[in-house]
């Protein structure tokens, strides 16, 4: 139990000290997108699926939101520069963006 | 005295029945079985009487029939005249003609004729034997047999209503009936204890048909609704069974006069259809609160179907009545199936609710009842699903959804104002929510 502890607290005082803030900023989005994404199922196991396409919509706005959060992180990390070395970070955040615009639209027609 | 006369005219023609071609083994039955024949005249019928093997016997000419009934009272003809062989007569039946046949021996041309319809007859030279229920005036074989009405097939639209009936008297071979035959009706059965078999033979074999699986009189109702009823006796016809007081001989209770002539009229009159024949005359569906059918239903939608069956009586047709008519809302399988309820005007109506899945569905009533002619109708429409402005909007219970989807497009927003100012200045501090 004591081990737990000194590990969770370890991982918690590396994480608070050596993280870049940037990505920080970037766990708390990706954390408040998974709980709303839970928050609709859980709706969605109570009431039921009658909106089935708004729910759809609803949900799969949150899981791409979260994978696209996600892949931005992956840009942002310093430490993987090496593997997108010919990619800016201007350039992987416009991406990020353009990749936004195209998912809300397409939530926005299915959404009923 | 001519508005009379016109009057008559019209009567009659009302009245008039199909001309029939009766073929006899010789003349003398038609003095014999005399009342059967007058009260088929007194009906409207044109009887044209023929010997059975006359050669100029013909049924159609110029690919029209000349008759539309046809009674074979010739129980031992071996070949019909002219150009009446079995393809001919079973060429009638499938335009639609009826016949009564009476008669027959297991030999020649109407044993042919009847396993065409779906009957056996017994072997020549066998009657139906019943040791414990014959008449008092038998002549020691025990053929001429009493059968209880109850022995009648239950449908006073064939055979009048049989508990009114007094026994029947009966004298000839035994049918066997095809069981697998749908089509086929047993009008007349014999009781448990009777056999049939050669009377004049000792019994070395099981025979043919025993007890109440025994038909006497056999119809068959084909699928172009022609009838066509095989009785296994002629003198069933007879003026002698007509007239005839009926005792049985072993508990010997006398009834003036047997039910023969009774029920013999009520299945000529059923086998020529003056009975039992149905029509649809209309047809309407549309929605509720409207008159007029639409272009296609949409699903979900209530709709309204009516209908008018009428029924022939006494040479008009009536309407029907009856409460066991069903509608069927068909697409491939029946999706609605619910009974027709009939309005003081006469029509049936019936209102339901379509199905939420769209495509090509039919109305259909199919009635098929013991006696009647078959009722068949179906009405093709479409059903299309709702168009696209016919959906609901901002469903209540959806809200959660939208809210959520409009928190990921506002999350966004806020997180690249934040992750942006972060990039410019990396030591400040920042909030997010």
């Amino acid at each position: 139990m004591a081990q737990i502890t000194s590990v969770v607290s370890r991982f918690y005082n590396e994480y608070k000290n050596k993280t870049p803030k940037k990505l920080k900023v970037i766990d708390a989005y990706l954390l408040y997108i998974l709980l709303t994404g839970i928050v609709q199922f859980g709706y969605c196991l109570l009431v039921g699926t009658f909106p089935f396409n708004s729910f759809l919509s609803g949900f799969i706005s949150c899981v791409s939101c979260f994978v696209l959060g996600v892949c931005l992180r992956l840009q942002a990390n310093p430490e993987n520069k090496s593997q997108f070395a010919g990619i800016s970070p201007e350039r992987g955040f416009a991406d990020f963006i353009f990749a936004h615009i195209v998912l809300h639209l397409v939530v926005m027609n299915f959404i009923g | 005295m001519n508005l009379i006369l016109l009057f008559f005219a019209v009567i009659t023609t009302a009245y008039a029945q199909g001309p029939t071609l009766v073929l006899l083994e010789n003349q003398v039955i038609k003095e014999t079985h005399s009342i059967f024949f007058r009260s088929l005249q007194e009906r409207g019928y044109t009887l044209t009487f023929k010997i059975a093997d006359d050669s100029a016997l013909v049924l159609s000419r110029y690919g029209e029939y000349l008759y539309k009934n046809l009674i074979i009272f010739a129980p031992s003809v071996e070949e019909f005249g002219g150009s009446l062989d079995l393809k001919a007569l079973t060429d009638f039946i499938d335009d639609g003609g009826n016949m009564l046949i009476a008669g027959g021996n297991g030999k020649g041309a109407l044993t042919e004729l009847a396993s065409e319809c779906g009957y056996e007859i017994d072997e020549e030279g066998t009657f139906v034997i019943d040791h414990l229920n014959y008449d008092v005036t038998d002549e020691g074989q025990h053929t001429k047999l009493v059968i209880p009405s109850s022995n009648l097939i239950d449908s006073p639209v064939i055979v009048g209503i049989k508990r009114e009936t007094a026994p029947l008297l009966y004298q000839g071979t035994g049918i066997l009936a095809v069981p697998e035959n749908p089509l086929i009706l047993p009008l007349l059965t014999a009781d448990s204890t009777a056999y049939s078999y050669n009377p004049n033979q000792a019994i070395d074999e099981y025979p043919h048909v025993v007890g109440k699986s025994t038909v006497l009189i056999a119809a068959l109702q084909a699928r172009n609704n022609a009838r066509v009823v095989f009785s296994g006796s002629l003198s069933f016809f007879s003026d002698e069974f007509f007239t005839s007081p009926v005792q049985k001989a072993q508990d010997g209770e006398l009834v003036a006069v047997s039910g023969n002539q009774d029920v013999a009229i009520a299945i000529s009159q059923w086998v020529f259809k003056e009975h039992g024949q149905l029509r649809v005359r209309s047809v309407k569906h549309h929605r509720v609160g409207e008159s007029k059918p639409p272009q296609a239903y949409t699903i979900m939608e209530e709709v309204v179907y009516t209908t008018n069956i009428d029924i022939l009586e006494d040479g008009q047709w009536k309407p029907f009545n009856a409460n066991d008519i069903q509608l069927e809302f068909v697409r491939i399988d029946p999706f609605v199936r619910i009974t027709l309820q009939r309005k003081p005007t006469g029509e049936y109506e019936a209102k339901f609710k379509i199905p939420d899945v769209y495509g090509v569905y039919q109305f259909k009533v199919d009635y098929d009842r013991v006696g009647y002619t078959r009722l068949f109708s179906s009405t093709q429409v479409s059903v299309r699903p709702l168009q696209h402005t016919q959906y609901e909007r901002f469903i209540t219970s959806a809200y959660p959804y939208y809210t959520g989807a409009f928190s990921m497009m506002l999350g966004v927003f806020l997180f690249s104002f934040v992750f942006l100012h972060l990039k410019e200045d990396e030591g400040k501090k920042t909030k997010h929510d």
